[in-house]
């Protein structure tokens, strides 16, 4: 068991030809080969070890060459040694074979050889196709010719691949059994034990088939078939495949990719320096008139702030949108105006803070890109340290930002002896064991959230609602669901119903309830009230609950119900089942997840 | 890459189809699942196929003889004796060379988008095992997968049990090392224990798949596995050799095969499929997820809807067969009828063996395995099973003195 790797192109090749054969080291890998070319002199390097190692000891990257064939190897024939290892040349040096399989009238031919002179290096199988190929090539003068006749004297398994001096820009490959697949490219052609070898660089693949050789050059390839001696018209398959793939870790979409990210974006958020921190809570402390800004997603980050520090910290900070700030904020040198970006280079906001900082407020921002202009506008910056968010729809972003903010939110709250320190690590404490859950919930909820998504997906309008601080969160969810499932959602407090909404409840309107601990009695009551205003007119309600299955058993239309928890990071949770929620709709609908229609990563335009 | 189909199961829940073929060679939208599986593989790029066989394998591989695989190189590896799952995967261990990576597959799974692509395409970037995992249509699933954000998992359990739970579950599609088989033998050949030594040890990465996914466990999901291939289809094809008479009418994306005849006034409402050779009488409606195979016979007036008719099956003229499957050779007489719903709209259960089955369908059929007769004028409860090769004599209204 081996692995056959081969490139010839316009330019150099050896890097790719170092790709192909590394990516078939899970064929085999006990020793490795390359053979180059350098004009018409055949260059030949080859050791026992592993590709990297192989490529690392003899420089092989310093060789230049338009064309060259690799090999890596499973000893079948003869020892683990340098010796044994492929490419094999002919005596005279003009040709180099690797094959992948098993000659098995190798040894009659091999004496027949030796008794004509032929001189043997090796033990291996292959070796008497270098030496027939010179000895035929002697009497035909024909490349080709020779590899007919070899390939008609050899029995048992194989694929193939050789280069000559006679004629150094060509490739010539066969395979009987063994697999063997040409890659087709512009100005480029590969052969491979399988498309692994060449698949970054080209889609178009032609699989041989027994008994056919094929010969390669830079911008043509024929294959003929072995039996007939004509030319095979082979279709080119195109091979599916992503090529975003890796990038995104296996995960089918950035999306999740994001979503998952969050155990460690949350904890990565709690590492944060404290002295920088602490910096921006003396701001907070020793200002007046201070605002938090954001837009879109960032804009509900800013409100969820807005009702954490006002319950943490007993201070009221309102929630401006970054685009209305300028009509509607009175910014003094006293004010202080706390930005939030994921970017770093938000229109709007940005705008806003400029206009901020000319009436002489202090600013200060959470940004996830390091160096973004906001980042470098503010008197305070704290970087969140996310990782890239790629996918147009924040997630992980946003849920770490709302954890820094509660971070602040209880800092002030000590500084200003609110809370007691005590409260403040037990907060902490709750904090701290956030990414595990979040962890748990992805591992363990998704199939139901699924399930759930893919039931209602035909449902046209939503209401999210949800009381004190799960109306922010009810507002971003509804955003998730608007943005990347493209469906009506509309976010509100749950108190608004009776004053209106309650109207429109009928067979075609869904409502999800983000429903409070218990332990948060006022608020959970009040939610409740919400529901049964829902339920009263035959409303469908999907209940995001933290009390136990049986409990008020009807008054959901569907529950999902969530391990207990301590109520400062129940609405952060139930924020993770809204993205997840949003997302599986998305993909029963089959939306362009990571690049919704008409939507930009960060929006910089007025 | 070498794959390894698994195809030797009995599947005793599908009976009455599971005696009489593996369930892998059961046909869905016009093909079986096994040909499925090859057409994914070979644009997946993989041609060198090991088919382990064992119950019915005569059946499996006199059909595959039958056929062109355009280029697949098909081996069979016989399970002799029925002793679970690893130990059919050990039977191929000597097919593989130490070092050498390998696809398995379990040949009851179903997939319509190329889930072989996805799993090498993971393969291809993390250089490791790799296991699909996806989300299934129910949490009744075994191999319950738990992931952390690098797509490692990190423990695999049985049922968990708890409220609302869903965990992406092993979809059995797996790309794994020769190292595997020793940690088989190891683990007294169970795939579970021999799967987690590869999670504490080299390390187990996940793809996650997101497309449809059917695990065909019921013969009621015969059906769910037709509608998932055929709401793949991107467009119609007909045969050159088919013949359409005048006044056939088709609509949406029909698929009509060599030597197939449409007679005059038939409607073929895709998604549907009509099998080599088959016949089609005046007047017949076919409703979209029909699935009719090779040299069947649909008499004049027939209405199919959802339902899967296998090879060589005749059904006589004035029926109706909805929601259902029949088995290869059926012959049903004029003016049958498979009743497809109750009265009340109750979800209809299943009686396949001892105890009732629910399905959850509000609209189901009846299941007739392989050569089945059903006499004329019968009409048949909704999910009633026909055991092989059973004769169901004709019902008569009025009889001869």
């Amino acid at each position: 068991m081996c692995g056959i790797s081969g490139v010839v192109g316009l330019k150099n090749i050896s890097e790719l030809l170092f790709e192909g054969v590394r990516n078939l080291e899970y064929r085999g890998y006990d020793s490795c080969g390359v053979a180059l070319m350098n004009k018409t002199r055949l260059i030949i390097k080859k050791d026992t070890g592993g590709v990297e190692e192989f490529y690392r000891k003899h420089n092989v990257l310093q060789l230049k060459s338009k064309i060259g064939i690799a090999h890596t190897r499973w000893a079948t024939h003869g020892k683990v040694t340098q010796n044994n290892t492929h490419p094999f040349t002919s005596s005279d040096g003009n040709f180099a074979v690797v094959h992948n399989g098993i000659i098995s009238n190798y040894r009659p031919l091999r004496e027949q050889l030796k008794k004509e002179g032929f001189k043997f290096s090796s033990e291996t199988d292959t070796e008497v196709l270098a030496h027939l190929l010179e000895k035929l090539y002697k009497r035909s003068r024909n490349v080709e010719k020779a590899f007919v006749k070899m390939l008609n004297l050899i029995e048992g398994t194989f694929s193939l691949a050789f280069i000559s001096s006679y004629l150094p820009e060509q490739i010539f490959c066969a395979k009987r059994e063994s697999p063997l697949m040409l890659g087709i490219g512009d100005e480029i052609k590969f052969v491979g034990s399988d498309f692994n070898a060449f698949l970054d660089h080209t889609k178009n693949a032609v699989i041989l088939d027994d008994d056919e050789y094929a010969i390669l050059s830079r911008d043509t390839y024929v294959v003929k078939s072995l039996l007939s001696k004509e030319e095979v018209t082979k279709p080119i398959i195109k091979i599916e495949w992503d090529s975003e793939t890796s990038k995104k870790g296996g995960y089918p979409h950035y999306m999740l990719k994001e979503i998952y990210e969050q155990p460690q974006t949350v904890s990565n958020a709690l590492d944060l320096e404290a002295s920088g921190l602490d910096e921006i809570v003396d701001l907070f402390a020793k200002s007046r008139n201070s605002y938090f800004l954001g837009v879109g997603t960032t804009f509900y980050v800013a409100k969820y702030a807005k009702y954490v520090f006002s319950q943490l910290a007993q201070e009221f900070f309102p929630s401006v949108s970054s685009d209305e700030f300028m009509v509607l904020a009175n910014v003094n040198k006293q004010s202080l105006v706390f930005a939030l970006s994921q970017s770093g280079e938000t229109f709007d906001t940005l705008s806003a803070l400029k206009y901020a900082k000319s009436r002489g407020a202090r600013t200060a921002a959470v940004v996830n890109v390091m160096g973004s202009s906001i980042a470098r506008l503010v008197d305070k910056v704290v970087l969140q340290g996310s990782g890239p968010e790629i996918c147009v729809i924040s997630t992980k972003a946003a849920l770490s930002q709302m954890v820094i903010l509660t971070v602040l939110a209880m800092k002030l709250a000590l500084k200003k002896k609110v809370i007691t320190r005590k409260t403040y690590n037990q907060y902490l404490q709750a904090l701290q064991e956030l990414p595990e859950i979040i962890q748990g919930i992805l591992n363990e909820r998704s199939g139901f959230i699924h399930r759930l998504a893919s039931k209602y997906s035909g449902s046209r309008n939503w209401l999210y609602l949800g009381r004190g601080v799960y109306y922010p969160i009810a507002l971003e969810a509804a955003l998730k669901m608007k943005e990347v499932a493209y469906i009506h959602a509309e976010g509100m407090p749950g108190g608004f119903l009776k004053h209106g909404t309650l109207a429109m409840i009928d067979d075609d309107v869904f409502s999800i309830v983000f429903v409070p601990p218990p332990e948060d009695k006022a608020l959970y009551e009040l939610t409740l009230n919400s529901i049964e205003e829902i339920r009263a007119r035959s409303g469908f309600v999907l209940g995001i609950h933290f009390t136990e299955q049986g409990k008020n058993q009807d008054l959901y239309s569907e529950e999902l119900i969530l391990p207990k928890v301590h109520p400062l990071t129940a609405p952060l949770i139930q924020l993770v089942i809204g993205q997840l929620f949003a997302y599986f709709t998305a993909t029963s609908l089959k939306r362009n997840i990571d690049k919704p229609r008409f939507l930009a990563k960060s929006v910089t335009v007025a | 890459m070498k794959a390894i189909i698994l195809a030797a199961g009995e599947g005793t829940h599908l009976s009455p189809f599971s005696e009489t073929r593996p369930i892998s060679m059961i046909g869905v939208a016009g093909r079986t699942m096994l040909d499925n599986t090859f057409a994914l593989l070979k644009s997946a790029g993989i041609n060198d196929i090991f088919i382990v066989v064992g119950h019915r394998k005569d059946k499996l591989i006199e059909r595959l003889q039958q056929q062109d695989h355009n280029g697949l190189n098909l081996h069979y590896v016989e399970q002799k004796r029925k002793l679970g799952i690893g130990h059919a995967v050990m039977q191929v261990k000597n097919k593989i060379s130490p070092g050498e990576y390998f696809l398995l597959l379990y040949g009851d799974t179903l997939t319509a988008e190329n889930i072989f692509s996805k799993v090498q395409q993971s393969f291809h970037s993390f250089k490791c095992p790799v296991a699909s995992i996806c989300l299934p249509p129910s949490n009744q699933m075994f191999g319950n997968v738990f992931l952390n954000a690098r797509m490692e998992i990190t423990k695999i359990v049985e049922k968990p049990k708890g409220n609302n739970l869903g965990n992406y579950v092993l979809s059995g599609v797996f790309i794994l090392p020769a190292s595997f088989f020793k940690l088989l033998e190891s683990s007294g050949n169970s795939m579970e224990k021999a799967l987690k030594k590869v999670v504490a040890g080299e390390g187990l990465r996940a793809s996650m798949w997101e497309d449809e996914w059917l695990d065909v466990v019921y013969p009621w999901e015969i059906l769910t596995a037709n509608k998932m291939i055929m709401d793949s289809w991107q467009e119609s094809s007909i045969a050159k050799t088919a013949t359409l008479e005048a006044n056939v009418t088709l609509q949406g994306i029909v698929h009509i095969k060599a030597g197939a005849i449409i007679k005059s006034g038939a409607v073929l409402e895709g998604p549907c499929c009509i099998g080599e050779g088959s016949y089609i009488g005046n007047n017949s409606l076919i409703r979209s997820y029909t699935s009719v195979g090779k040299n069947c016979s649909v008499g004049s007036g027939v209405e199919l809807k959802n339902c899967v008719v296998m090879d060589n099956s005749q059904i006589g003229r004035l029926s109706f067969v909805g929601d259902s499957v029949l088995g290869e050779n059926v012959d049903m007489g004029a003016g049958c009828m498979t009743v497809n719903r109750t009265v009340d709209w109750k979800p209809i259960s299943v009686k396949n063996g001892k105890r009732p089955m629910g399905t959850g369908m509000k609209k189901l059929g009846a299941f007739l395995g392989d050569g089945v007769v059903v006499g004329a004028g019968n009409t048949l409860q909704p999910g009633t099973v026909v055991a092989p090769g059973k004769i169901l004599p004709a019902c008569y209204s009025v009889t001869q003195k």
